[in-house]
């Protein structure tokens, strides 16, 4: 069984391509790209909150004083 | 582990020298997997990508190499899984054909062939030990899976792969 395996797995690493596993080059600066590609997401407690912001000054618009008070 | 619970906060100063430190190692994982330098490159920056994102959930005190590789490993599989079957990146020598060059050709297509009829989950963990001849527990911890799972993993490729072999007209002992 030993030796079975051992003729398979050195037939497969003949028809196998080895691949070189050394990094050609330093990926922080793709790595940092990518970081900055990313979109800031906005949790949907945050939209809901300011959505019932938004409906309250269209109801109460006296309240803007208030908010501007807190702000 | 003052540096991993730097990472943990978010510093990206402390990120930066994890990626310079760990970047070869996730690489030479990735590529054993995907077999393809470009492709494995990407998925070595993606996996860093999601390591930062996943920041969070790291504990400090854990091992960062191990988690990264399992995160590696993850995307790799996906990769494999996704991708159409690959053409043969072995080079050809020049020259006119020979009757025995032609044999040995064929035959290493046949292998090649099995081999990608694997399912998924038996060509990775056929890959990492046969080819690569990693060592089972290595293999186990990257996939999140236990020692006897890729035994038996590597058992059923083998038997697998025999068989086809069998079929095609050669005759692996």
């Amino acid at each position: 069984m030993v030796e079975n395996e051992r003729e398979l797995r050195d037939a497969l690493k003949q028809s196998i391509s080895p691949v070189n596993t050394e990094l050609a080059r330093d990926l922080w600066p793709a790595v940092l790209r990518r970081l900055d590609a990313t979109p800031v997401r906005v949790p949907w407690y945050d939209w809901a909150l300011a959505g019932l912001s938004v409906a309250a000054l269209l109801f109460f618009p006296r309240l803007v004083f208030v908010l501007a008070y807190h702000l | 582990m003052e540096l991993l619970r730097r990472f943990a906060l978010g510093e990206i100063e402390a990120f930066e020298v994890l990626v310079r430190q760990f970047q070869g190692d996730i690489y030479a994982w990735t590529v054993r997997i995907v077999r393809d330098p470009g492709v494995a490159e990407d998925l070595t920056v993606e996996t860093l990508w999601r390591i930062y994102r996943a920041r969070h959930h790291f504990r400090p005190d854990g091992n960062f190499g191990a988690w990264a590789r399992r995160i590696a490993t993850n995307l790799a599989i996906d990769h494999v899984r996704c991708r159409r079957p690959e053409q043969s990146l072995v080079t050809e020598p020049a020259g006119a054909a020979q009757p025995d060059y032609l044999q040995q050709r064929d035959t290493r297509d046949s292998i090649r062939d099995a081999f990608h009829r694997l399912p998924v989950k038996l060509r990775v963990v056929a890959t990492l030990a046969l080819v690569e001849e990693r060592q089972y527990n290595e293999i186990a911890d990257a996939l999140g899976i236990s020692v006897g799972a890729v035994k038996v993993r590597v058992f059923r490729a083998i038997r697998s792969l025999r068989k086809w072999l069998t079929q095609a007209g050669l005759n692996p002992q």
